[in-house]
């Protein structure tokens, strides 16, 4: 929760900075998203083991594609409902909840949708907090893992482990483990796909 | 695209690593790197004229449907 606080907090920072001081830091956010892209991969590549996905259920193994497939219909409704182009809704869907991600990636291309791409994701993510203990209770503590997307294996395991107890932790863990590796490729693919 | 080559880059050397039993701890670093970005993105984003209500409404509305979809996707599944 405290990063949390940092997070909002640099955001914060940064828009009162930019909108007052118009700062020229150069090619800066783009060196920092290239290196953290590059940390995102050396954690992948040190902890990500195909054997670990075998200590949990088939369900949950298919549950982290459900998350995505779902995911892109509701960024596809939310972007015909507000009149955004399918391009950028569909990147900010594809994020399923990793703000840190999606946000700059789409920001290389449109700040403003990088906003909502950071935004929107970083919702996800204190609706799953505010959120998890009540759905878990009535539809069901596994499936409602999902509503946390990526973030499911670091910043919202711990409410889930909380409210939905050890075995749905560990449920949740590999759904963020698989959706963390997923996402990285989907967020660029969808705006790829697009780049016409 | 070319987002992938350093993700790429980075999850071969972590096998190296892996391989070599040698485990950095990547989570300070990380979140200097995150925060530092996160603030650089505040200032692109405060340079441009961007309506702060129109920006949250619109990123509630996916964040709600974004996760309504996956729950929904997991419920009739």
């Amino acid at each position: 929760m405290r990063f949390l606080y940092f997070v909002l907090t640099a955001l914060i920072a940064g828009v009162v900075v930019g909108h007052y001081l118009s700062p020229e830091f150069g090619n800066a956010y783009e060196l920092m998203l290239y290196l953290l892209i590059f940390l995102i991969g050396l954690d992948l590549g040190m902890n990500f083991r195909i054997t670990d996905l075998k200590k949990v259920g088939k369900s949950a193994v298919i549950m982290p594609f459900l998350t995505i497939i779902g995911s892109l219909f509701g960024a596809l409704l939310a972007s015909v409902i507000l009149g955004v182009p399918l391009k950028w809704g569909l990147a900010v869907g594809a994020g399923c909840g990793w703000y840190s991600l999606t946000g700059p990636l789409i920001a290389q291309y449109s700040v403003v949708y990088g906003a909502v791409g950071f935004l929107a994701n970083l919702l996800r993510e204190i609706l799953t907090i505010i959120l998890y203990p009540v759905l878990a209770r009535r539809i069901s503590p596994e499936k409602a893992v999902v509503l946390g997307g990526a973030t499911t294996m670091d910043t919202t395991l711990p409410i889930i482990a909380s409210f939905g107890g050890r075995e749905v932790a560990l449920v949740a863990f590999v759904h963020g483990f698989i959706l963390t590796a997923i996402v990285p490729f989907l967020v660029p693919l969808v705006l790829s796909l697009f780049d016409y | 695209m070319q987002i992938f080559i350093p993700l790429l880059l980075g999850i071969m050397l972590g096998y190296v690593l892996r391989r070599l039993g040698k485990r950095p701890n990547l989570s300070g670093i990380t979140s200097a790197v995150l925060l530092l970005m996160i603030f650089l993105l505040g200032t692109k984003t405060g340079e441009v004229q961007v309506d702060s209500f129109w920006l949250l409404s619109v990123s509630l509305v996916f964040a709600i449907l974004t996760a309504a979809g996956s729950l929904l996707m997991v419920v009739k599944a």
